[in-house]
């Protein structure tokens, strides 16, 4: 107790100009939280989420179709779950510890996890069923979290854990067909969809096809054969040298010049693409820098074993580049993810563009401030999980981290 | 001198009058003649920047050359792509950095290419790294990443991974400079073991204790000409030249 004390003085209040910036910072702070706090219980009206959190949440996607959602939802949270599992049960290799079923950083989680299942959805004003779904798959990704923790150490586990980037493409084609429909299935076209499903849908797809968009850019930059070079080099550049909103745009009205009227993708897979396209070009420039730091050695090394250029590229530099470039990599993958909002302004209703349709609801004028801060809080939210996740992964697949 | 190499009428290595320059215009090689023999052990000696790492790196076509020929175990070392892909797998290189993979553990970094470039099956190409391993002395350390082992110890597993891909010839370039002094003599008990074996090496590197005792010709190589090339008896005590005489008195 005296430690932080004497702590807290010499980092806060060493000198009498330190204590009083000290003492105002506090006081500017604790005014605008009570503020903050004042307004989100007293004042703020959460009708206007509440009333239309399903249109939120996946826009004007038909009602009879929704268990289509739920079920996707449920694939997401089982593959997360094992794959957390399995991660999880990998040795850490920068620090010599035992892989523990359920370490300190998972508990936290698994109970901030735990009290927004069971908070939110009562918060929402959810009926009981839908509450109850909410539960249900929270408790289907902690099974399979423990289940594929616990058994995730044998060598069963390690198999598994090698198909993991099989998985989830797949996983994700599934998820795609379930929510586009077809084969059987009514077919939900993607103008229907919109909320925080169109978002995601948006993200993640290009997410997934600018990064081996990015990589063989990349790799074009680094060509010896001179076209190759610089047709790479012209397209990043151009990329980088145009605001996103303005390809965006063009995207909507070039494609419709080149291609004949019908034939034209939908304006979701339009924008997917330029969102794609653009990506890519900074994807490059990420893995540029990775490539970079891998020594000319390996590739020696590689070539002197007899690899050709293609096997020692995709065998042995790209893995260490890509490593190392992961945490640019995601860095890009966020402003990605922020990125989509812009997709509200040609006309697509993905979180903000659905946010903008209900705040011109004359039933819910004047209440932006709700809205724009539970979107705030949805970003954030995912970006974050983003990051964590990321951060976990890079920790447990970097070999080099040993000192 | 362990024994005398078999002379056969077609050297393993036989360069003949290679030039190179690099881009900005330097002479690195000025006309270098070396023929080594089945079952030989040559150690090019010289001051750095004698162009003795850049001779050796031809073999193996890692540099290009202008002037003159190569011929590496029959094949002539070309631009033909196919050429340089049949050499590489025929010559084993050691580098002074290691240039281990540090993404796969060790037994991967000795499997990786006989299962890619050989296609042989991996079960009976890790069985025979598990034993490659054994011979260099460091069988327990499979598993782990080369960012574990000391630098002694992953220049055992470099020769190891050369050793796997079963090459006719085996390219040294200084495997000890980069070592700690402690960690010479084990990675220098490995080469002489393989020379012991009849292996083909040539070795670029400072140890002269190795020269003495391991080779069976010495080089001496000045500003990318091949000066001296005599047994090490008549290298060491006797050298020819006054080129040899000068660069033994800076480093004996």
């Amino acid at each position: 107790m005296t430690a932080l004390l004497r702590r807290l003085r010499r980092d806060y209040f060493a000198t009498p100009l330190d204590g009083g910036t000290t003492l105002v910072l506090i006081l500017l702070l604790g005014a605008a939280l009570v503020g903050l706090v004042r307004w989100a219980l007293f004042q703020a009206q959460w009708a206007v989420i509440q009333v239309n959190s399903t249109l939120f949440a996946v826009g004007r996607y038909p009602l009879e179709q929704q268990w289509r959602l739920w079920v996707v939802t449920a694939l997401l949270a089982a593959a997360s779950g094992v794959s957390w599992g399995l991660l999880r049960a990998l040795p850490r290799r920068d620090r010599r510890l035992e892989a523990v079923l359920w370490p300190l950083n998972d508990r936290i989680a698994i109970v901030l996890f735990v009290l927004v299942t069971l908070l939110l959805p009562a918060l929402l004003g959810l009926t009981l069923a839908i509450q109850s779904r909410w539960w249900l798959i929270t408790a289907l990704l902690l099974l399979l979290r423990w289940a594929s923790g616990r058994w995730g150490a044998g060598r069963r586990g390690r198999r598994l854990l090698a198909l993991l980037p099989l998985a989830w493409p797949i996983l994700y084609l599934i998820g795609l067909g379930l929510i586009g429909g077809g084969l059987g299935l009514v077919s939900v076209p993607p103008g229907e969809w919109g909320g925080l499903l169109l978002t995601l849908v948006q993200a993640s797809l290009a997410i997934l096809l600018c990064f081996p968009l990015g990589v063989l850019l990349a790799l074009g930059r680094r060509s010896t054969l001179p076209l190759l070079r610089w047709s790479s080099v012209l397209y990043i550049e151009f990329i980088r040298g145009a605001p996103l909103i303005t390809l965006l745009f063009l995207g909507q009205n070039i494609l419709g010049f080149l291609l004949p009227g019908g034939v034209a993708p939908e304006r979701v897979w339009r924008a997917a693409l330029v969102l794609t396209l653009f990506a890519a070009a900074y994807l490059a420039e990420a893995v540029r820098a990775g490539l970079a730091s891998v020594p000319r050695g390996q590739l020696e090394a590689a070539r002197s074993l007899g690899l050709s250029t293609a096997q020692a590229m995709a065998r042995v530099v790209l893995p260490q580049a890509i490593r190392t470039a992961v945490p640019a990599m995601v860095g890009q993958f966020i402003s990605l993810l922020q990125d989509t909002t812009l997709l509200s302004l040609i006309g697509l209703l993905e979180l903000l563009g659905t946010a903008r349709t209900v705040m011109a609801n004359p039933a819910f004028l004047g209440k932006n401030a709700e809205v724009y801060l539970t979107l705030a809080v949805l970003f954030w939210c995912c970006c974050a999980a983003l990051g964590l996740g990321s951060r976990a992964l890079e920790r447990r697949l970097n070999p080099t981290a040993t000192a | 001198m362990t024994s005398s190499p078999q002379q056969s009428p077609a050297p393993m290595i036989e360069a003949l009058g290679v030039q190179k320059w690099y881009p900005n215009g330097f002479h690195a090689l000025r006309g270098c003649d070396l023929r080594v023999q089945r079952g030989e052990v040559v150690v090019i000696m010289g001051p750095s920047g004698s162009g003795k790492s850049t001779f050796l790196r031809t073999f193996n076509a890692l540099e290009d050359f202008q002037e003159g020929s190569i011929c590496v175990d029959g094949i002539t070392l070309s631009d033909d792509l196919r050429h340089i892909d049949a050499i590489r797998r025929e010559v084993g290189m050691v580098f002074q950095q290691f240039n281990l993979f540090p993404h796969l553990t060790v037994l991967q970094n000795l499997t990786l290419a006989p299962v890619l470039v050989r296609r042989r099956p991996r079960g009976e190409v890790e069985a025979q790294a598990r034993e490659l391993l054994e011979r260099v002395g460091i069988a327990e350390q499979a598993d782990k990443f080369p960012g574990q082992l000391s630098g002694g110890q992953q220049q055992r597993v470099a020769i190891a991974r050369s050793l796997c891909m079963e090459p006719r010839i085996l390219l040294f370039d200084e495997p000890t400079s980069a070592l700690d002094p402690e960690m010479v003599r084990e990675v220098l008990e490995v080469m002489q073991a393989l020379a012991r074996e009849g292996m083909t090496m040539v070795v670029v590197t400072h140890e002269v204790g190795f020269a003495r005792e391991v080779a069976h010709r010495v080089v001496l190589m000045s500003d990318g000409l091949v000066v001296e090339e005599s047994s090490p008896e008549q290298f060491f005590n006797a050298p020819r030249h006054e080129r040899t005489r000068r660069f033994l008195e800076q480093i004996l």
